[in-house]
Order: structure tokens, then C-alpha cells, then sequence
């Protein structure tokens, strides 16, 4: 059948440069404890499991595993383990920041066909769930019972609770629901060794250490989640959205400040600039106002009776900082319009121009409308266009900076606005990601954030989990710190295309 | 009130209370003693140092206060209080203090209205076996730079670092908190009626159920409990709490009031026997005899030996203390 | 090798991602080689890095089902469908997709003469017992027709090649409800035998072309044109961009799904006491994600039953596919079974597609469960008609 021809070119695809035929013992060890089905060394699973949605060129993929139970990550672990192999555990590949790139040539675990809702236990108020659980399908299966996952990161419908976890992932709702790590309260983990771990429990106050906190936003690199036990949290049963019109982005950032200061704690602020909303309004046609400098999504939720106190005070900190409109959603389809529009920003970016580089910083509240001046000189001082869109209750900044990358010269200006905004953020007294991680992307960073004694007690606690540097070795730390160092050890293969 | 200082310098507070530690001899920090026999007394010969006192910064537009370890919840929430806000932190009465509380990592008893402890620690600051004062986390209420060290510090005991300064993220007081009383009334159906209620405690015939918000919500709330379980009355406070700790799976307390025979038999006495408040929904029980001691996997005891051995090699930070233990609570 | 991609079409991709879950194939095997953005990315290695065309890369292509639920899903408007025709085509020309042997199957399509007796002889065989279920041909083909009459000259109703041979119960339903508004209707017949969207979906797009010619030709008094099926109207939608041409532009503005006409025609149909029945809503891939006219469906529906309901999947494909079903069987049957779950969950007495390729895929299945499956023309029909 047509399926097993190959044809032109079949003989350039190049051995990749350790297990190289079926007859290598890695291989046949995997094989064996997976099926042959689910163990790939081909180029086209190495080449694509080598990338997720970040810019960030690392290794390639070595054997690409698929499993299918705790027992089969258990097998990995060990065969990599006997070999020296590290494993990079892999979810939906939308990450930002290159954290579940290989470096050198690992075995890459991906995790997304281990998917299904396992257990659902409304006493306890959590569901088990395999880590290749889609996001937004658990809230899907949530919704009629009147329950739903609170943390909403903007990937949601496609991003998996096991990258949730690896990255103590975010999203608007979380300024009043807290992130994954309020919502995860027991893990099943397989660390480097093989060993099986219960982390954190059920019960009120799990005894010893907070593994569970800890694993949690690890980035992959303490061993992979098989089994995670997250929070159900009931749908409010009433929501207000609104969306706040403003001359000026500062008049914006200022009111996200004042709701605050005012006794307010929404269950979301969301601001863009204009050029941004111009790009979503394109996409989704959701209503945003077009002639706005920044527009700010705001919405409360609980119970019907005072809702709209809450919703009142916000609107009335907007005109006290210069809303030119307050617009409240009338219905359901509007407001679910309006947030399919801030959650697919990022995406609607391909209009303007083919590239783009999603920054995420946190500053202070009171220093949002400062900083975002700052980001907006330094975009101009490269030439390059920037747009914001953030998590304003936060804190936490989305800087987009937008270009074609067939420019010439145009990467190296990108990087150096990212440093300055970086740096801009840090000196505001801010920190280097609020949801997306550092991956690879902000190790170089670390050191402007934490002394050597204080990235050597990371290290410490890596450690204890994985002593010998197999879980995502290279990744977080940076160089100089044990784990970070390994992948100087391991040639990059070449010639594997992708 | 002090802003807070963007370039935040080690201050000399800090360093003068890692001086005092040092990094030899055996040491532990004393705080107000309210649990000091959680995990179990220290081990004699431990030297006895104070943490650092003081609010550093507060700023409430911000929702983050930089406290030192040793400064007293009272001190901390009273000074919250005057702008509106309130922490997670447990109230452990006079002179227990906020490192303290940290180290043995409870929550407060409305937990499910000031949140869980645990994630109410943003940045930490602490002085290790060795000596040196390290930061961890960030001062932001978002931040996922790196690896927890704030997380590992909750609940550890002091035996990983010697707490000195923190910050943690405060909230709003709400506009209304009210306490209500219920006889006989079925507690988890209470639990089931309310959207967010802070606090539902049983003992077995008495339901009590804290409920915060504006006003007018609160109405509707007890209104709605009233229609769906049964009577209430207005009350001050929640019940007298049995002297210990105990820490259940929420699903667990509703075989608390039935009869030994009936429950499931899992490990040991799994149940109090004796008097009981439990914190329905949370899975916490206060019960007039201690929790029997809980297993632990060989897997996670590995795993925290060297936790142990990586941030204490020689084990000088709290020696006695052992956070798998349920002694003391 | 030259995959003859728009470079422009290819670079707007950005790897979000957003587009996996709305893959039927990534769905199911949550494999990154079998979801849009990594096609995408096989299609740049291929023809910007010359990375060799290997088993896995045809797999890789020949997989996607092609019903285009990315394109809704893709905030950064990838043209998707068009990559995966030009790469199929491109491949097909170099003899690396569809071989010989399938592109006999495609021959009869085109001609009525061959269809017909194709058919008679399948439906002999399935009678006795001869098909192989293997085959993936999961409809009783009929072994007579009744006949299909013009009733007048306002439009022309495309008859199509399989579905006429196949289900032309349905054209007959669709013209008694079109007459019912008083309209007049011209069956195409043999004048413009077939769409060619299959054979553009197999890569064969020069004899697609060719039959868009002659249809383009054959019904050139600028009639509106109802589809009703909406495999075929999401191509005839497409012939400007097939043909390139003002003329294919002009005819694909004449072309309507028939709902679509329906819900924007003047002309009111006329009431019927409602059917008493739960009725879920199966949006063909090609009517929601591709002519994105499937709310339609809905507003001419709605009167003429007791209930509808959706389905809880984002308009997720059923797999049937085209031939995708017969050239992919495996896969299909996966995606199929998720569809199925999806629609059982929701506990419907009918459920609706306006695309005769769905239905008979899902009716065997759904049969099993007591669920009748039925184009929607058919259930407004039998309201007219006091069939309920």
C-alpha cells in the first residue's frame, strides 16, 4: 500500500547518532517494555518532538516513547537509568520557553496518550486524572456536574494538566482562584530512579515536606506526573464581565491598581493596547472598541445578591481614571466572545507580521503603568513593534514583540529589547516569568535574580530528587549549577533535519 | 507605612540573626513556643536563637506584606487590619509568630475563606546549615522563576533553613463575616448549599458555618442554608477546639458519628474516638486524643533523607524534630 | 523537493498549537505527526530543508482526514487546506500519494454510465453477501432509483455522482421542500456529473479541474445552485481558488448549501406541526468548518422539530471523511467511535447531517443504538409531508 513507499531522498535520512538500528539494546529495551508501536526512531517524530511553540532550538529527540501507564514510565525511567539517558517528559508542546526541547539527544517521553479522567470524587472535591488530560476537556467534563479546573492559561483547549503541573501554569481567572499549585493536591510521580512517589494526599494537611509544592512547577526536570489529583472548583453562580475603555495605557494599569486598593479582588483583569486589539477584533469580532488606547477586561464573580457591588466599584475606579466607556456583557455569548478574544491574542498575531516573541515578566501592580512605558521606549529604541497584552491583576506582563524574522539583523534586536525589558522588569522589583517558566529561555537570567547561594539550594533540592541529572537535564538552573552543565557533556547530533 | 523598597538589600537584621545561628553547633529557632511540640521536642544541647522581628514593608495596594520571621501574628494581622486586609496565617493566640506558624505550616481555621497557608508564602528568605542567608521565590503575587524553595520551607520545621524573613500575599476583609449554628442540621448538605462558605464545623450534633462577603450576600447565603438544611442561629465564634490535630481526607468525616463497627477499617483507629470538631470539607479534626502515627512510603522517606542531607548535612537545624511525625499535634 | 506551497501560507503559522485539539487524528492518537501544526512543520522540512519524502511523511499526510477543523481554530488564519491539497497534489504528480490502482476508483465518479453499474453491481454483491466489511462501505447502496424531474427553472440542485447513484431519497426530499416554497427546481444530472472534491482531496487536482470546467460550463445561466451535500458545496465554493479563474469566482458565488439558501431566502417554507423528537445536530466538517454556514441548519430546523440539541465536541470529525473512511480504516473507525460516544451521550430520538458521506458512515453504528441518522431536508420533509 502506498503508505510503505518511500521514495526520493530515503537514503539521506540520516542515522541518528546513539541507537542507531533496531538491533541497539536501548531500543529493543523500550520496545519491549512498551510496544514497538509506541516507541519511534524515525525522523519524523524526532524532528517535531524536538520543537514545542517557543523559538528555541535545542538537541533532538533520541527514541520518542509513548506510554501508556505508570508501569511503562517506571520502564523508562530504569532502561534510561541503565544507559545513561536522560528523559524529557512532554506534554501538548505549547510551552514558551523551551522547557520540554531536548537537549543532546534524550528519550523523549510524550505524555498525551496517557488522557483519560480517571476518577471523580466530589466528596473530596478533586478528579484523578492522567497527566495527557486536555485542560480545558476537564472542564468540559466538569461543567454539568456545576464544577470546573481553575486555572485557565490561555493554551487551555489544548494544553495538558501534566504541563499545568510541570509548569505551575496560570491564566486570567487565577488572580482570585491561584495557580496549579493551589489546585493540585496529590501527584503520582516516577523520579529518575524508577521509584514511584505519592506526593502531597488527600487529607487536610499531608504530613513532611511540601514534595508536592515543589514538583509542582519543576519544569520536568524532578521526574514525570503519571496521576494527578487537581481541586474541582464550583461555578460561581453568577458573573459579571466588563470592559473598560481607556485614552492611555497608563490610565489602565492605574485602574487595575486602584480596584485593588479599593478592597476588590476580581476573579480576573485583563489589559491590551490598542494594537492588539485591533489584531483579536480582526480575528474574533468580539466588539472591543477599535479608537481605545487600552482596553481592560474585568469580571467578578459569586453569588447573585452582591455582585454587582463588586462590579460597580470597578467601574467606577475606571472613570475615576479617565474610562472613556464601561461596557458591561449582556449575555453569555458576549462575554465567552470577549474572552475568546484575550485568549487567543498571541495567536492573532500572525496577521500582523510572521513572527513574534512573547515575553512574560511580573512587576508590582503599582509599577505596571511605569514599566509598560519603559517596554514601549525600548521597542522603539530597536525599531521593532511591540504590543502588550497582560494579566494586569498580576502584575504579570505579556510583552509581544513583533517582526519577519527574514529581516536581516532583526533576531539580535529582538533579543536585546527582550534583555532591556527583562532588566526593566527586575529593577522594578519584579520577577523573570509569572506562568510561562525559564526553560531555556531565562536561565542566562537566573543570576540577575537569585545570588549563587540561592540557585545552589535549588540545585540542593533538585537533587534530591534526581542525583544524577536524568530528569530534563539542562533546563532552569543555569550554566554553572550541576544539572545545567550536562548537556556540554553530550555532543548535539547534526543532521537529523527538523 | 514603608513602601515597598524595589531593591530590596539583605538587611542587618538578617545578617546579625545568621551570625547568631552560625554554622556549627546545633540550633533551633524559637518562636513563640505555641507548638512546640509538633514533630517532636528538640533535642538536648540545641542552642536557642530568636528569629528577626518587624514588619518590614506593607503596602496594601500591592496585597503583600514583608514580614521577619519572629514578628507575632497579632503584631502582623492588627497592623493588616488597620488597611483592610487579613493573611492566611493561623491564630495561635499571644506571642506565636509568623515564622513559627510557617514552619509547622497549619492552616487557619477558615481555611476555605483566608486560603491555604501554604500558598500565602511568595518570597522566603532564610539563613542555611551553613550559614548563608538564601532567597527563594519572589516578592510578586505570580511568579514560577525557578525552583519552590518557599513550598519546601512550609511545614518542614525548621530543618531545611532557619526562617527570617518572608513575604506573603494578604487579602481584603471581607465587608461581613458571620458565624451560625445549627442543631442537628446535616453538615455536608451545608456544605453543599454554600458557594464559598469559609468555615463548616461539625462535632457530630452541632453544625457551625462561617460566612463572609458583602452583606447582602450573606443574607441570601443563610437564607439559601436555612431553605435547603435546616434552622440556624446567629453566633460569636466557632466552637472550643479538642486539643489535637488531626488531618483527614474531607470524604473521611462522614463516618465520624458512625458507629466504630461501621466505619471502614483501614490502618490502626483511623477515627477519634473521643470528643471531635471537624472542619468539613478542609478534612481537619481537632479530637481529645492525637492522630495515631501515619505511614509513609519507603519511596518518601528516601526522598526526604536526602532532602535532609542536601540543605543540613550534618543535621545541626532543629535535631529532634522530625516532620514526619504526628507527635505533638 | 518543491511542494509548490505559498511560502507566505506557509510561514503564518506560528506552532501554537491552538489547532491540535480540533484534529481528529491528533485527537485520537495524540501524536504530533498526525496534527495539523506538525504536518505544517513536515511540509517546511520537506520543501525549505529537502527532508527526504519517508514512509512516516506520507503517513504523515495521507492521515489527515482533511476535514479542516483547524482552520476555525487557527487565530492566525493558516490556509491549511489549501497547503494539504497543493502538498497531496504535488505528491500525487510525483507518484509518491495515490497510486494507480486508487486512481481507478476515482474514474467512475466522473461519469454517470460506469457509476450506475458500479453501483447496480455493489448492490447485487451486498445482497449477497459478497462485500467485504473490510471495504469500509458501510451503506446498503439501493438497486433502483426513482426518477428525479426539473419542476421548473429558478434553481439547479446538485445531484453529484455517489449520492445520486446512492441516496437519491435525499434529492427527492430536498426538491419537495424547495418546491414547497414555491420554487422551482432543475436536478443537474448528467449535465455535471461530479464536484471532484474527492479527487482533490486524493491530490488529483487536474481532473478535479477539468470537471469544475464542465460544470461551470454545463450550468452557465446564473441560476442559483443548491448542495446538498456539503462535501460538494465546500468545493464547488472553492472552484475560484481551484480554477484561478473570474468565471469560477462568478459560478462559486451562485453555490449554496441548501439550508444556507433556505435560512436567506425570502421565501418562507410552510409551518408544520413539529415532529415530536429529540434531534441532534451533526455539522459535516465541510459545512461548518469550511463553508462555516452550519448555524443554518439550525434556524431552518428549528420549527419542524420538538427539540435540538448539540453536540458536545467543537464540531470534531467524524472520520468518515470522503474515501477517507475506505483509505484509512483504522484511524476512521477511532475517530468514529469518539463521535459516536459524543452522540449517544446526548440521547437523541435523529440525528442530522447535511452530508451524505457522514450519514452513511454513522447510520450502521447508530442504528445499533436505536438512533435513526438522516439528512436534515429529510426530517423538514417529513413535517411538510405529515410523516412524522
Amino acid at each position: 500500500m502506498v503508505l510503505n513507499r518511500v521514495v526520493e531522498g530515503a537514503k539521506r535520512l540520516v542515522s541518528p547518532d546513539r541507537p542507531t538500528t533496531s538491533g541497539d539494546p536501548l531500543l529493543d529495551q523500550l520496545r519491549g517494555a512498551l510496544t514497538a508501536d509506541r516507541v519511534h526512531l524515525d525522523g519524523v517524530q524526532r524532528s517535531l518532538l524536538s520543537h514545542d511553540a517557543s523559538v528555541f532550538e535545542g538537541g533532538v529527540a533520541g527514541p520518542v516513547c509513548y506510554p501508556t501507564s505508570v508501569d511503562e514510565v517506571v520502564a523508562i525511567m530504569k532502561i534510561a537509568d541503565e544507559h545513561g539517558r536522560a528523559v524529557v517528559p512532554r506534554g501538548a508542546g505549547t510551552g514558551l520557553a523551551g522547557g520540554a526541547i531536548p537537549l543532546g539527544a534524550p528519550i523523549v517521553v510524550a505524555m498525551t496518550k496517557m488522557n483519560r479522567i480517571l476518577d471523580l470524587d466530589i466528596d473530596n472535591r478533586i478528579v484523578w486524572v492522567q497527566p495527557g488530560v486536555i485542560n480545558l476537556d476537564l472542564t468540559r467534563y466538569l461543567r454539568p456536574l456545576g464544577y470546573h479546573f481553575a486555572p485557565d492559561p490561555s493554551s487551555q483547549q489544548v494544553c495538558t494538566i501534566g504541563g499545568n503541573v510541570a509548569n505551575n501554569s496560570g491564566g486570567p481567572h487565577c488572580l482570585a482562584y491561584g495557580v496549579t499549585n493551589a489546585h493540585v493536591v496529590a501527584i503520582e510521580a516516577v523520579v529518575p530512579s524508577g521509584d514511584v512517589l505519592a506526593l502531597g494526599g488527600l487529607d487536610a494537611e499531608p504530613l513532611g515536606f511540601d514534595l508536592r509544592g515543589i514538583f509542582v512547577g519543576s519544569e520536568g526536570t524532578l521526574g514525570i506526573a503519571t496521576k494527578v489529583a487537581v481541586t474541582i472548583t464550583k461555578n460561581p453562580p453568577s458573573v459579571r464581565t466588563l470592559l473598560l475603555s481607556f485614552d492611555s495605557v497608563r490610565d489602565a494599569a492605574n485602574t487595575v491598581s486602584g480596584v485593588i486598593a479599593a478592597g476588590v479582588v476580581p476573579a480576573a483583569m485583563e489589559v491590551m493596547d490598542a494594537k492588539i486589539t485591533a489584531a483579536v477584533e480582526h480575528y474574533v469580532g468580539a466588539g472591543y472598541p477599535l479608537d481605545a488606547e487600552a482596553v481592560l477586561l474585568a469580571e467578578v464573580d459569586g453569588s447573585e445578591a452582591g455582585i454587582d457591588i463588586d462590579a460597580d466599584r470597578i467601574a467606577d475606579v475606571g472613570r475615576e481614571h479617565n474610562a472613556t466607556e464601561v461596557r458591561f456583557a449582556k449575555s453569555e455569548d458576549e462575554r465567552a466572545l470577549l474572552w475568546k478574544g484575550r485568549k487567543t491574542a498571541f495567536g492573532a498575531i500572525a496577521q500582523i507580521a510572521p513572527d513574534y516573541y512573547l515575553h512574560d515578566t511580573v512587576v508590582p501592580r503599582s509599577k505596571l503603568a511605569d514599566v509598560l512605558e519603559e517596554v514601549y521606549a525600548i521597542a522603539e529604541r530597536h525599531d521593532l513593534l511591540v504590543m502588550n497584552v497582560f494579566h494586569a491583576g498580576d502584575g504579570n506582563l505579556h510583552p509581544l514583540l513583533i517582526f519577519d524574522g527574514r529581516e536581516p539583523g532583526v533576531l539580535a534586536r529582538v533579543h536585546a529589547a527582550g534583555d532591556e525589558i527583562i532588566s526593566a522588569s527586575l529593577a522594578a522589583g519584579g520577577v523573570l516569568s509569572g506562568e510561562h517558566g525559564i526553560g531555556v529561555e531565562k536561565q542566562k537570567f537566573m543570576d540577575d535574580m537569585f545570588s549563587h547561594a540561592d540557585l545552589d539550594h535549588q540545585n540542593r533540592l533538585r537533587r534530591a530528587f534526581d542525583p544524577t541529572c536524568r530528569a530534563n537535564p539542562g533546563k532552569v538552573l543555569p550554566m554553572g549549577h550541576s544539572c545545567a552543565d550536562i548537556q556540554a557533556l553530550r555532543r548535539v547530533p547534526s543532521g537529523v533535519w527538523g | 507605612m514603608a513602601k515597598i523598597d524595589a531593591d530590596t538589600k539583605i538587611d542587618r537584621a538578617l545578617t546579625e540573626f545568621a551570625e547568631r545561628l552560625g554554622a556549627d553547633d546545633p540550633v533551633a529557632v524559637v518562636g513563640g513556643r505555641t507548638k512546640w511540640e509538633v514533630g517532636g521536642a528538640p533535642a538536648d544541647g540545641t542552642r536557642m536563637v530568636a528569629a528577626p522581628t518587624g514588619i518590614v514593608s506593607y503596602l496594601p495596594s500591592e496585597m503583600v506584606a514583608v514580614v521577619r520571621a519572629g514578628t507575632t501574628i497579632t503584631e502582623l494581622q492588627s497592623a493588616l487590619a488597620d488597611a483592610g486586609q487579613r493573611s492566611a496565617l493561623p491564630y495561635w493566640g499571644n506571642g506565636s509568630t509568623v515564622g513559627g506558624a510557617l514552619a509547622v505550616g497549619q492552616n487557619s481555621l477558615d481555611v476555605l475563606g483566608r486560603g491555604r497557608l501554604r500558598a500565602s508564602l511568595l518570597q522566603v528568605r532564610y539563613v542555611s546549615a551553613d550559614g548563608h542567608i538564601i532567597t527563594g521565590g519572589g516578592p510578586t503575587v505570580k511568579n514560577v522563576t525557578g525552583f519552590d524553595l518557599p513550598r519546601l520551607m512550609v511545614g518542614s520545621l525548621g530543618t531545611l533553613g532557619s526562617l527570617a524573613e518572608v513575604i506573603l500575599r494578604t487579602n481584603p476583609i471581607p465587608d461581613t463575616m458571620r458565624w451560625l449554628r445549627g442543631q442537628g442540621i446535616d453538615p455536608f448538605a451545608a456544605f453543599d448549599a454554600l458557594f464559598r462558605p469559609s468555615a463548616v464545623l461539625w462535632d457530630g450534633k452541632t453544625t457551625w458555618i462561617k460566612i463572609e462577603g458583602h452583606r447582602v450576600d450573606v443574607d441570601a447565603e443563610q437564607a439559601a442554608l436555612v431553605r435547603r438544611v435546616g434552622p440556624v442561629e446567629e453566633v460569636d465564634g466557632p466552637p472550643e477546639l479538642p486539643a489535637h490535630r488531626w488531618s483527614l481526607a474531607p470524604r473521611e468525616l462522614r463516618h465520624l458519628d458512625q458507629p466504630i463497627t461501621d466505619r471502614p477499617k483501614t490502618s490502626n483507629p483511623t477515627y477519634p474516638v473521643g470528643r471531635y470538631v471537624a472542619s468539613i470539607g478542609v478534612g481537619t479534626v481537632w479530637a481529645s486524643e492525637p492522630q495515631p502515627a501515619r505511614s509513609v512510603s519507603d519511596a518518601i522517606r528516601t526522598v526526604a533523607a536526602r532532602m535532609k542531607a542536601e540543605f543540613d548535612p550534618t543535621g545541626r537545624l532543629n535535631p529532634g524534630r522530625d516532620p514526619y511525625t504526628t507527635a505533638g499535634m | 523537493m518543491d511542494l509548490r506551497l505559498d511560502p507566505d501560507d506557509l510561514n503564518s503559522c506560528v506552532q501554537c498549537g491552538l489547532c491540535l485539539p480540533h484534529c481528529p487524528t491528533f485527537r485520537v492518537t495524540g501524536e504530533e505527526s498526525k496534527s495539523p501544526r506538525g504536518r505544517i512543520a513536515l511540509m517546511r522540512a520537506v520543501q525549505d530543508e529537502d527532508a527526504p519524502i519517508t514512509t512516516e511523511v506520507v503517513d504523515a499526510f495521507a492521515t489527515c482526514v482533511q476535514c479542516r477543523g483547524c482552520e476555525p481554530a487557527c487565530p492566525s488564519g493558516v490556509p491549511y487546506g489549501h497547503l494539504m491539497e497543493q502538498t497531496r497534489e504535488t505528491l500525487a504528480d510525483a507518484g509518491v500519494l495515490t497510486p494507480k490502482w486508487q486512481r481507478l476508483a476515482f474514474k467512475p465518479l466522473a461519469s454517470p454510465t460506469m457509476l450506475n453499474v458500479g453501483s447496480k453491481a455493489l448492490a447485487i454483491a451486498q445482497r449477497a453477501r459478497l462485500v467485504p466489511k473490510r471495504l469500509g462501505i458501510s451503506a446498503t447502496v439501493p438497486l433502483r432509483q426513482p426518477s428525479l424531474d426539473a419542476s421548473g427553472q429558478d434553481v439547479h440542485l446538485f445531484t453529484g455522482c455517489i449520492m445520486d447513484a446512492w441516496q437519491r431519497d435525499i434529492h427527492l426530499a430536498v426538491k419537495r421542500v424547495v418546491e414547497a416554497g414555491g420554487i422551482g427546481v432543475m436536478p443537474t444530472g448528467d449535465t455535471a456529473p461530479c464536484c471532484g472534491a474527492l479527487h482533490t482531496h486524493a491530490g488529483l487536482t487536474g481532473e478535479s479541474r477539468r470537471l469544475a470546467d464542465r460544470m461551470i460550463d454545463a450550468l452557465d445561466d446564473g441560476k442559483p445552485i443548491l448542495v446538498d451535500s456539503a462535501g460538494c458545496g465546500a468545493a464547488m465554493k472553492d472552484y475560484g481558488h481551484l480554477l484561478g479563474t473570474p468565471e469560477a469566482e462568478a459560478f462559486a458565488s451562485r453555490v449554496y448549501d441548501i439550508a444556507e439558501w433556505l435560512a436567506g431566502s425570502d421565501e418562507d417554507l410552510p409551518t408544520a406541526k413539529p415532529l415530536d423528537i429529540r434531534v441532534a445536530i451533526q455539522d459535516p466538517c465541510h459545512l461548518r468548518h469550511v463553508q462555516r454556514v452550519h448555524q443554518a441548519t439550525r434556524t431552518v430546523l428549528r420549527p419542524y422539530v420538538r427539540e435540538l440539541v448539540e453536540l458536545d465536541d467543537d464540531g470534531l470529525c467524524c472520520g468518515a471523511g470522503g474515501a477517507y473512511s475506505v483509505l484509512q480504516p483504522e484511524l476512521a473507525g477511532q475517530i468514529r467511535d469518539r463521535k459516536l460516544d459524543v452522540i449517544t451521550a446526548t440521547k437523541p430520538d435523529v440525528v442530522v447531517s447535511a452530508n451524505p458521506g457522514c450519514s452513511m458512515y454513522l447510520s450502521p453504528e447508530l442504528d445499533r443504538h436505536g438512533i435513526e441518522t438522516i439528512h436534515p431536508m429529510q426530517l423538514i420533509d417529513r413535517a411538510l409531508n405529515g410523516l412524522g
